[in-house]
């Protein structure tokens, strides 16, 4: 027998939701915002595709870097800076060697997380790697399996960096100090727990 | 030497002001700028309309010289691009000379650019209408010269538009040289398999037009042919053409060496013995041609040219060719010059090397291929024969991908920021031929906008739509080839879906962007024609004289303008052919007075001028038991490079004498004070 209708299921109101777009929505600071952080003329888009068709995260993923030009040109602000597709990027730059308006879709990206970290809107692992870059100087600490790895492979255990001259440490503490990286991290992630 | 006057008369002069609708008054006070002008030394009277331009505006003017016996006219309005003949007519409908009219434009270089502005935009309105009352007070009575038209004219470009032009000139009775730097006549047209929306063969309309061209007895038909200078001016232009060594004679110049029933028939005997290969230009490289040569059995002349560069001189075609006695394998290059009145520049347009776009992989994948050698390659007269087949393994490919915009509306500075017009539409073309001819294979057109704007052009759209072609509106990010199978991959994405598309096809098809050829630049030069940023040949106006250039008598047909199809290109050439037999039909033009004078008493006939003089237009000349400076006026342009240089002050340049030129620079930066 076929389900009744009811129209007070949540998943079937959500569904319903009204998914217009309304001019209302948005916001046209938030073009200016972006293309003054991002330095490209993020408005020039012609919605081509090339980013996408560019993209390594796109076929992997529901990032479409497009859309976000696009809702960068409509201002569409809390859209954009809610979606968690915004931290799939992997800024290779594919996208901003090919677009045909010499646009660079990337540093919007890039402009819209500035934004969203302003309003402490960031992925918990971002915010982890910043604890990590600060401890370590690293986002990906090296490990023994990859220490073993490259012993294996005629290369000394630790690869010239913090990890081999921890004296350097302090000073990229320093810098993170001077932006309060770490402690804006350490608070939005207090914050969520 | 024209007789140079002196205003001796108090100057009165009108001024009028121009609303142009809001294009002026929506940003300067119209009322504001009219009251000023009557504060002004020398004005008369000042007044307003909403639209100067039009007859009761026109009017206003021819009234006040009238009422008022004015002595000049200032109308503060549009760009004198635009309307100064207009307001010269006026002001000679009124009884004073035209050339004591002067413009303040005060919509291009003010209203329009600072519409936001009212205020300051007003000043500077202010400023302008000052500076022109301030050169009206000083202005003279010139007279245009008039300067007989050769009845002779020459079209360089024998494509389908040079051809047109040639046509329509030769009928409206006009003897008319056609300058063809290839062997033959046709242009890319003729490397073309149909054409669009109608799907003519291509070959099968434009072979009676070459014949047609080769038989008119007013067209002297100049192939292997380029332009290597060119003096004078409208009406008489001298040019010098280089015959290129073709190593062949025709039967007409057989006869007149006396040679009975010799010359090239076109029989083609030599090329059966030329051992040289190389690859043939026409078919794009696709095909073998020897070093004595014809493109294509249809070519007009239907002669054989000698490739001197590749010809190794063995002899054996001239033995071949017997006593028709046609080839000269020592035959020079031969300048020859010709007086003609008007010239049709028809220089067409070439494929951009689309390898610089390296992500497409063109000439670094067997199966990239552009749209001009998918055109040869599905020609039955082409190089298969008509069978479409894949470059790596002479197979017949099942699946095309078509790239759009292929380097065209980019500007990332490798492509070309300009929109290639007809690559949509030979690109449905394309489909339509796959579908048609090769049963079960798919053609995917990668397009960004199917720009289908001509007449019967969206029909054709919903048509080829109809017959099963698939489109995927995305641009191509890059193409990536099985070094196995040597399939492609087209990476793009289909952005109504919001989708990545990895596409596996057995070739594909680049729309390549097109640009001027080669040659433009220096041809141009030679005739002094302008050219846009990207090279195009730059018309006079871009709506009301969209043929002409600003160089008088030179006028453009078909691409070299901007990218055009073939309906385009022949509707302009008709075009620019009617304007170019208006001259040559009245037999005189009128040249605008603005030439150089000398005042003779001044001169001191060291002639450090005449070098000066980019158009060769003075000359040092005996007077009266003196050496003096000699103005050839018809072909001074009025750059004033000499006047500026006279050590002694002896040039004057007319209607941009140095009296006029003070009293406005005076008038700026002394508000009029002297």
């Amino acid at each position: 027998m076929a389900r009744a209708k009811n129209y007070l299921d949540q998943k079937l109101a959500e569904k319903l939701r009204d998914r217009k777009y309304y001019t209302t929505d948005s916001n046209p600071e938030f073009l200016k915002e972006v293309e003054k952080i991002g330095q490209t003329p993020a408005h020039m888009c012609y919605q081509c595709g090339t980013c996408t068709g560019s993209c390594p995260s796109a076929p992997r993923s529901s990032y479409r870097i497009r859309l976000f030009m696009r809702k960068a040109v409509l201002g569409l602000e809390e859209e954009a800076l809610t979606d968690p597709d915004l931290w799939l990027c992997t800024t290779c730059y594919s996208c901003t060697d090919r677009c045909p308006r010499d646009i660079a879709p990337t540093d919007v990206i890039m402009a819209m997380r500035n934004l969203a970290f302003r309003k402490d809107i960031v992925p918990r692992n971002f915010l982890q790697t910043v604890q990590l870059i600060y401890k370590s100087g690293h986002g990906v600490p090296n490990n023994d399996v990859n220490r073993a790895a490259r012993v294996k492979l005629g290369l000394e255990a630790e690869p010239e960096t913090t990890h081999k001259y921890p004296e350097y440490i302090p000073g990229i503490q320093k810098i993170l100090d001077h932006y309060k990286l770490k402690d804006e991290a350490d608070r939005i992630l207090a914050k969520g727990e | 030497m024209a007789e140079i006057k002196k205003n001796e008369e108090q100057p009165k002069i009108g001024v009028f002001v121009c609303h142009c609708g809001t294009n002026i008054a929506g940003s300067v006070n119209i009322q504001d700028v009219m009251e000023y002008a009557k504060t002004l030394p020398n004005v008369v009277v000042s007044d307003e309309y909403q639209y100067m331009c039009s007859t009761p505006g026109q009017g206003k003017i021819a009234d006040a010289i009238k009422e008022h016996n004015l002595t000049g006219i200032v109308v503060a309005a549009c760009s004198p691009r635009l309307h100064e003949p207009t307001f010269r007519n006026a002001t000679k409908a009124g009884g004073l000379n035209p050339f004591r009219f002067e413009m303040a434009n005060i919509r291009e270089q003010n209203s329009w650019v600072h519409m936001h502005q009212p205020e300051e935009a007003t000043e500077k309105a202010k400023d302008a209408v000052r500076i022109a009352v301030a050169k009206a007070s000083k202005l003279e009575d010139l007279f245009p010269k008039s300067v007989p038209v050769e009845k002779t004219a020459m079209v360089v470009g024998g494509g389908v538009g040079g051809m047109q032009a040639a046509l329509d000139l030769a009928d409206a009775g006009i003897k008319t040289y056609l300058v063809e730097k290839t062997p033959t006549i046709g242009g890319r047209m003729s490397q073309l398999d149909k054409t669009f929306p109608t799907l003519d063969c291509s070959q099968c309309i434009l072979t009676p037009k070459m014949v047609d061209v080769f038989r008119n007895e007013n067209i002297e038909l100049l192939t292997y042919t380029e332009v290597e200078e060119v003096q004078g001016y409208i009406g008489n232009f001298d040019v010098t053409l280089r015959k290129k060594a073709r190593g062949v004679i025709t039967p007409a110049e057989a006869e007149a060496k006396g040679i009975v029933g010799g010359g090239c028939t076109g029989c083609g005997d030599c090329v059966a013995v030329c051992p040289v290969i190389k690859p043939n230009d026409f078919e794009l490289g696709m095909a073998p041609r020897k070093a004595i040569y014809v493109y294509h059995p249809q070519v007009v002349p239907l002669i054989y040219t000698v490739d001197f560069d590749s010809c190794v001189k063995c002899g054996l075609c001239v033995e071949a060719c017997g006593t028709k006695k046609a080839i000269d394998l020592e035959m020079e290059d031969e300048l020859i010059t010709v007086k003609v009145g008007t010239v049709v520049l028809a220089l067409g347009y070439e494929i951009f090397p689309i390898e610089k776009k390296f992500e497409w992989g063109y000439k670094n994948f067997d199966n990239v291929i552009t749209s001009l050698e998918f055109e040869r390659l599905i020609c039955a007269s082409g190089p298969t024969g008509g069978k479409l087949i894949r470059p790596s393994d002479g197979e017949k490919p099942k699946k095309i991908a078509f790239v759009l915009c292929a380097g065209s509306r980019d500007n990332t500075g490798v492509g070309k920021p300009y929109c290639s017009r007809f690559c949509c539409m030979y690109s449905l073309k394309h489909a339509h031929q796959i579908i048609e001819k090769m049963p079960g294979a798919i053609p995917y057109i990668f397009y960004m906008d199917i720009r289908s704007f001509g007449k019967m052009y969206e029909e054709f759209y919903y048509r080829i739509q109809d017959e099963g072609a698939k489109f995927i509106r995305g641009r191509v990010a890059n193409i990536t080839e099985d070094p196995e199978s040597k399939n492609l991959y087209v990476h793009a994405e289909d952005t109504l879906l919001g989708r990545p598309v990895d596409l596996e096809v057995d070739m594909v098809v680049l729309a390549a962007a097109i640009q001027p050829t080669a040659e433009t630049e220096k041809t141009r030069r030679l005739f002094g024609v302008s050219c846009s940023q990207d090279g195009w040949l730059l018309e006079a106006h871009p709506k009301l004289n969209p043929c002409g250039t600003t160089t008088a008598g030179v006028y453009l047909a078909g691409a070299c303008q901007g990218p055009k199809d073939i309906p385009d290109t022949v509707a302009q050439a008709e075009g620019a052919a009617s304007a170019a037999s208006i001259p040559i039909h009245k037999g005189e033009v009128e040249l605008e007075p603005y030439f150089a004078q000398c005042i003779e008493d001044k001169c001191a006939g060291c002639g450090l001028c005449v070098p000066q003089c980019p158009y060769s237009a003075l000359a040092l000349v005996e007077k009266d038991g003196r050496t003096v400076m000699q103005v050839t006026e018809a072909k001074c342009k009025g750059c004033g490079t000499c006047g500026g240089f006279c050590p002694g002050g002896a040039i004057w340049m007319q209607h941009f004498a140095t009296p006029q030129i003070v009293a406005q620079i005076d008038a700026f930066l002394l508000g009029g004070e002297q």
